[in-house]
């Protein structure tokens, strides 16, 4: 942070330093001053604000002679930036008399509706009015009349003669989202907030109006007439619904969530959230969750009891060990698992039923952990940057990936970048996109489906040949070799591969400097050749510059909300806790000496081999845990074919998935609400959440007792008191999480990925898709 | 004192729009001499004529031309304001449609001054008569050298762009004009100290120099002849002359050039009198106080005016007869605000709105005596809380009514008729 | 008025869909005139008041939701934003309006100079009221804020043109006129305000650019 300017200024007789341009509304929050505000926003632009002109103060400056000469006009203190020798008064006569215009003027055409809106007990336009506002309105013509309760979309209501026409919401719209949905139509005092021609709002982020609205204007459809604001608690937790952990509030009242909130985390997402956290959250409520364990007899479920249904397991756990090996029992899921959970769950694994056949993944890149690119090449298992650190990049390159719709926050980020930093834009994928159209003519690159490897090697062979690329502590040995390796893409090559053109190619090639923040999605998660995709991107990230910056580097970005952690527990066949391969000696020791027990030395099955052998028959027990793998699997068929032939299946989950159809034991978990733990999200940040309120019936249990009581039934107790002590002991055993034990792990999370970039080069794969 | 045709000198050639009878009158004369000057000579003649923004709001125009930064990191632009809106002005209509190429050599000796190479001329979207004259003029000058790349072989370039409004007196105000200009809804920016200045942050960021037609139509004159000249003629703190435009109740309605200073009674003899009896005079615009006929006694100029209550302003000058009544004269005014009112701001966007109706009601019958004092304090809670001028100038008109004839707002509220009609009846009777 | 309305009352919101493309229905003239014009700007955006108005011509005199999405398109803003800078200014029609626009001023002079009297003379003598087109799709009269010609008060304005010192006799045949003539409708109107924007070399460029286009044309055609 550069050392800022400091000016002297005066608020209501008290002399302060404040730093230059500063907002005086803020200065005045230093010494206890709260001037009434309606339409300020630290995060929003002042181009439009200033206009409700509520935060009114008297302005004047010290003249050389000592006295104050005041400005003719009251000036609204959220659009003035403190300089030297100001002088302010914030409660004059004159400004309450202000006060009490502006809110008559707000009250005059705004409804009487308190005892119906839902801002009702939380709007500061009811406690403006309270604290400054005249008691009796004067006004007695006839109130303006337009539209009520109008639905903009499935998630938002908007009252238009609720407004008072603040522009928030419009801002957010234009500058943070990107969208421009929202707009005023008409003037004066016809204007109103409207979408096109009242067409849907379709915005990601439509959500974040409604807590923006100081009054009831944009109100929520989920969340509608179900609570007062001084009914409900409200505990913190993180979003479940993508990898960027999200920090929300949860509202509830008892055992029952009401709404979600955003909750501010300026590492994360500042205060923001999308439409798919803050409206999917529903699921907890829902009257379809399991609420007792289910045991298939006859073909058909029945309600057992948690004895039964362990007792079963175990049997079945150890017949299928005994009589056809460890290599028989596999467990597949964890990315929904918070760490604790994810950890236990590898233990049991491990320890209590000796097989290595783990694995959380079900997308088509399983690769072996020694396989990892970004481990081998940057020291990090996925993500270099921080999210708070896209901000700071001087060009954005959004590779292979529906930003706006996979990674919501992060594409904020993104647009951050954009639209205050005047980042570049680059981004690569084969149809239209809607991240694309929430940029001013961004660079897009549309390859055809497939062949982003000719892609990225067609950009550094242009790199390499523009003398642009950045070689400093290569070997010269790597270089030549990648040159020879990716002679054959020559540009006009590459375009007809592609179907980029040659000039966009270069113009790609100049915006990729120093400071490019390459995110990748789910086109480069899933490519066939997903190591020789990873590794032609790491060399441009190195030969751009990028390999060792804040704010330049490549990055994986990650489907499921816990991918990272579950990851990082050593959910995977050949990975232990720490990500550690299963060969380290170091490693094992270490985690022996802590668990007092030895580890399966040989590797186990991924995901597909596990299912590939349930399919043919060779898998007897198949433990399911939070995952819908007969949909969610990249190959369903394979999936539900698998899960048809294996001999047993455990499935751990909230609701009676399609998977839980094939399941012979059913076990109801707890949802995230109900209980505690931590997530690690797409960047690496371990984020606690808290428990908010008990589950649907005390049958259902959270995934952490789940295992601890297998455990038990198996043998091999793991003594489990809460997830506290569960991650103290993974901060043992995992060297990156040693500082992630609950007291001493920071508010906004703890990054736990540092890496050392290696700065080589690989040789293009041969014959990667020169098609 | 009296009439002194400056800008007005060759208005009544004929054909005096068309670029060789305006050559032949001395023009283009003063964009020589000036591309033979420093540009800070030319600045130094706009401060030493004294003159001011044409507009209405009065500022010196020098310290405009001045404050433009002198070196050229960002391009420079010059706008001119040919968005007249405020009612009872009509100066730049007569200026642009008879001497348009006075305009366009103004606007070129500012773009050199300011080092600016472009320049907008922002014509509102009634004035379809005036912009096509523009437009003429425009490309004659093209034609002849005068606009576009190395102007007279001095270097200089500069390109003149028309921009026309589309319909809102909002796009008037100096910031509203430069939003709509950049193709966004005509709502006011940030102004000085919450944002810097148009001279060095304006139109996309840049600096940008805004002057009124009228203004920039004074230069070639100013420049020909000298800014000491200029200021020789009005008074001491409003130099030169000033177009005003008379309508209303006078015999020869019409825009007259007078020298500042001149009497308010002279120049309705210029317009050939009052037809009737005088009762009130708007000096400066819909947006100026209104100023009884007992007060006229008085000089036009700014100190002059303002001292008797009143302001120059844009220089729309109304003459109102005793057949006027007041009330519905200003339920008409305040019902121009609301409808031009931009929305922006709360104070305006409601409380305008909020006259309306409570003079609608007075009209209808409905009126209390307490809407009076009602009136006032709407009044007080708009002006000087607003966003820009136009809440001010909302209020204004309305609070000077009901000082001068608050026996009128009595007698309509009590009687549920005018005052007028009731004398009226009773001349008849 | 406090009926009772479910939210299910509404019908459901149309959806658009921001990867497609709106139809384009600007002439090849009109497509040539908002490229020179978008070269008088540093930004695209700028252009927004000429785009709309080129708009309000080529969709004859008004602004239907079509013509606002291709602006948007041209000019690569959002659809909600062109709406926004249109519903704001006056002389852009939100909806059909007759052939010719007959707007009188009823502001201050002209409101103490007959401006009142003309409104109502024309409501009486084209049988509508204020805001309303005749029948048969001639004219629409409305009433308008200052038209800045005070001194002929009371002024009207028709398309491109001022009338002004308007009395019963003059109004009579000024409407016999506009009904001949097609100089003051209001697509007239708004190619008139475009036609201000090009200067002479605009014309010249555009004049080529279609004169090109139409020989390449005939030769895929030919």
């Amino acid at each position: 942070m550069a050392e800022q300017e400091l000016v002297t200024i005066e608020i209501n007789g008290i002399e302060l330093q404040v730093p230059k341009g500063e907002m005086i509304i803020e200065s005045a929050k230093r010494i206890g001053v709260d001037i009434p505000f309606f339409c300020y926003h630290p995060r929003l632009g002042r181009g439009q604000a200033a206009n409700c002109r509520m935060c009114l103060v008297e302005v004047g400056t010290k003249q050389p002679d000592g006295s104050v000469r005041m400005m003719p006009k009251p000036q609204t203190s959220c659009s003035l930036p403190a300089s030297e020798g100001l002088v302010i008064y914030t409660d004059t006569m004159a400004i309450q008399k202000a006060r009490r215009g502006i809110l008559e003027f707000l009250l005059i055409n705004h409804p009487l509706d308190c005892p119906i809106c839902d801002r009702g007990g939380e709007c500061p336009l009811q406690n403006n009015t309270l604290f400054y506002g005249p008691g009796v309105s004067r006004f007695v013509e006839e109130k303006r009349h337009l539209p009520k309760a109008f639905p903009i979309s499935d998630y938002v209501v908007l009252d238009r003669e609720r407004c008072i026409h603040c522009a928030r919401c419009t801002r957010f719209s234009q500058e943070i989202s990107g969208d421009a949905q929202l707009e005023f139509l008409k003037r004066g005092a016809d204007m109103m907030v409207s979408t096109f021609y009242d067409t849907e709002f379709t915005s990601r982020f439509s959500g974040n109006t409604i807590e923006l609205c100081p009054v009831g204007a944009l109100t929520s459809r989920v969340y509608r007439f179900r609570a007062r604001p001084w009914d409900m608690k409200s505990q913190k937790s993180i979003c479940t619904r993508c990898s960027n952990g999200c920090n929300i509030w949860l509202d509830y009242r008892p055992n029952r969530l009401v709404r979600v909130l955003g909750r501010e985390n300026e590492a994360v997402n500042e205060e923001w959230t999308c439409d798919k956290g803050k409206f999917g959250h529903e699921y907890v409520n829902s009257d379809r969750r399991l609420l007792s364990p289910l045991i298939r007899r006859d073909g058909k479920f029945v309600t057992a009891s948690w004895v039964e249904a362990y007792q079963l397991i175990a049997s079945r756990l150890r017949q299928a060990v005994e009589q056809h090996g460890a290599k028989s029992v596999g467990a597949i899921g964890g990315a929904h698992l918070s760490n604790e959970e994810a950890y236990l769950l590898q233990k049991l694994m491990r320890v209590a039923v000796g097989t290595n056949n783990i694995d959380h993944r079900l997308e088509r890149n399983q690769l072996p952990l020694a396989d990892n690119v970004m481990l081998t090449r940057f020291g990090v298992p996925f993500a270099q940057n921080a999210i708070a650190d896209i901000e700071q990049a001087k060009t954005v390159f959004i590779f292979g990936s529906e930003l706006v719709d996979e990674q919501p926050i992060v594409f904020l980020r993104a647009r951050k970048a954009w639209y205050r930093h005047r980042a570049k834009v680059v981004i690569a994928y084969p149809e239209v996109t809607e991240t694309e159209l929430r940029f001013d003519e961004p660079l897009v690159l549309r390859y055809r489906e497939g062949t982003e490897a000719a892609l990225v090697n067609g950009l550094i062979h242009l790199l390499l040949d523009s003398n642009k690329a950045v070689t400093d502590g290569l070997s010269p040995d790597d270089l030549q070799a990648l040159r020879e390796s990716v002679r054959v893409y020559t540009p006009e090559q590459v375009a007809e591969t592609t179907g980029v053109p040659v000039q966009q190619l270069e113009e790609a090639v100049t915006l990729l400097g120093e400071g490019t923040v390459i995110l990748c999605g789910a086109k480069v998660r899933n490519h066939p050749d997903h190591a020789g995709l990873l590794h032609a991107l790491a060399n441009l990230t190195v030969l751009t510059g990028n390999a060792a910056r804040d704010n330049g580097g490549l990055n994986i970005l990650l489907p499921e909300v816990n991918s990272h952690g579950a990851a990082d527990m050593g959910v995977l066949p050949d990975g232990l806790p720490g990500q550690a391969p299963i060969g380290d000696e170091e490693a094992r020791r270490r985690i022996e000496q802590v668990w007092g027990d030895n580890l399966p030395a040989e590797p186990g099955f991924n995901t597909h081999a596990m299912l590939e052998a349930a399919a043919r028959g060779q898998m007897q027990v198949l433990y399911i845990v939070g995952e819908d793998v007969a949909q969610k699997y990249h190959d369903p068929e394979l999936a539900q074919r698998a899960l048809e032939n294996a001999g047993f299946v455990i499935v751990q989950d909230l609701f009676l998935t399609e998977t839980a159809q094939y399941a012979d034991v059913v076990l109801p978990a707890a949802s995230v609400a109900e209980k505690e733990g931590t997530f690690t999200n797409t960047e690496g940040r371990v984020q606690r959440f808290w428990k908010a309120f008990n589950s649907p019936s005390p049958e259902v249990k959270p995934d952490l007792n789940i295992f601890a009581e297998l455990a038990v039934y198996l043998g091999k107790p793991i003594p489990v008191f809460s997830a506290e002590q569960v991650m103290d002991e993974i901060a043992k055993v995992v060297p990156a999480y040693a500082a992630c034990g609950y007291e001493v792990l920071p508010a906004e999370g703890h990054r736990v990925v540092q890496g050392e970039a290696r700065l080589r080069l690989t040789p293009a794969a041969e014959g990667a898709a020169v098609v | 004192m009296g009439e002194l045709r400056v800008l007005f000198q060759h208005r009544d050639v004929p054909g005096i729009e068309n670029l060789a009878v305006y050559e032949q009158h001395g023009g283009y004369s003063a964009l020589r001499k000036a591309l033979g000057m420093t540009r800070q000579q030319v600045i130094d003649e706009v401060k030493a004529s004294g003159v001011r923004g044409r507009g209405g709001a009065g500022f010196p125009a020098w310290i405009k031309w001045n404050g433009i930064p002198k070196d050229e990191r960002q391009p420079h632009y010059v706008l001119c304001n040919a968005d007249e809106g405020e009612p009872g002005t009509f100066k730049d209509r007569e200026l642009m449609m008879r001497l348009p190429h006075q305009l366009i050599e103004g606007m070129i000796i500012a773009g050199y001054a300011t080092l600016a190479k472009v320049g907008y001329i922002y014509i509102r979207g009634e004035y379809t008569e005036p912009a096509r004259a523009m437009r003429r003029a425009i490309d004659e000058a093209y034609q002849a050298g005068y606009l576009g790349k190395n102007i007279l072989g001095s270097g200089v370039d500069f390109d003149l762009y028309i921009h026309m409004g589309a319909g809102s007196y909002e796009c008037g105000e100096e910031s509203a004009m430069m939003s709509s200009l950049m193709g966004e809804r005509g709502q006011p920016r940030l102004k000085f100290p919450h944002a810097p200045l148009p001279t060095i942050a304006g139109l996309w960021d840049c600096p940008t120099l805004i002057n009124n037609v009228e203004t920039l139509s004074c230069v070639p004159a100013i420049i020909r002849n000298g800014g000491a000249w200029y200021a020789s003629m009005g008074t001491e703190k409003s130099t030169g002359t000033k177009i005003f435009s008379v309508s209303g109740h006078v015999n020869k309605p019409g825009n007259y050039e007078v020298e500042m200073g001149t009497p308010l009674m002279e120049l309705l003899e210029l317009a050939g009198g009052v037809k009737g009896k005088l009762k009130a005079v708007i000096p400066g615009g819909s947006s100026v106080p209104i100023l009884p006929a007992e007060k006229c006694e008085v000089n036009l100029d700014y100190e002059s005016l303002q001292a008797a209550g009143t302001m120059l302003g844009s220089g729309g000058f109304m003459v109102l007869n005793d057949t006027v009544c007041i009330v519905r004269f200003m339920r008409r005014t305040a019902a121009f605000y609301a409808h031009e009112s931009c929305g922006k701001c709360t104070p305006c966007r409601e409380g305008t709105r909020w006259m309306v109706k409570i003079f609608d009601r007075i009209l209808a019958g409905g009126g209390r005596m307490e809407d009076i004092d009602l009136l006032l304090d709407i009044c007080d809670q708009i002006d000087g809380r607003s966003y820009c001028g136009l809440g001010d100038a909302a209020a204004w008109p309305i609070r000077a009514s009901i000082k001068h004839y608050r026996h009128e707002y009595e007698y309509y509220i009590q009687h549920g008729h005018s005052i007028v009609e009731a004398q009226a009846q009773a001349i008849a009777v | 008025m406090s009926e009772r309305i479910q939210l299910s009352d509404y019908p459901r919101v149309r959806r658009i869909d921001e990867k497609k493309p709106p139809e384009l229905r600007f002439s090849p003239q009109a497509v040539e005139e908002l490229e020179r014009i978008k070269q008088h700007y540093p930004t695209k955006r700028a252009a927004m008041l000429p785009a709309l108005w080129i708009a309000q011509r080529e969709y004859g005199g008004y602004l239907p939701p079509e013509a606002l999405m291709e602006v948007a398109y041209r000019l690569g803003t959002s659809y909600a934003v062109v709406e926004g800078v249109a519903s704001f200014y006056t002389m852009y029609n939100k909806r059909p309006v007759g052939r010719v626009m007959l707007e009188v001023c009823t502001n201050l002079t002209c409101s103490i100079c007959g401006g009142y009297e003309v409104l109502r003379y024309l409501e009486q003598k084209l049988g509508i009221r204020v805001g309303e087109t005749t029948p048969d799709g001639q004219f629409t009269l409305t009433e308008v804020e200052c038209l800045n010609d005070c001194g002929n008060a009371p002024v009207m304005q028709v398309g491109n043109r001022y009338v002004g010192n308007l009395t019963p006799e003059k109004i009579d045949a000024l409407l016999e006129e506009l009904k001949q003539t097609d100089q003051h409708t209001v697509v007239q109107l708004a190619d008139t305000v475009v036609q201000c924007h090009l200067s002479e070399s605009d014309r010249q460029a555009i004049a080529e650019a279609l004169a090109k286009s139409s020989v390449s044309q005939e030769v895929d055609n030919g």
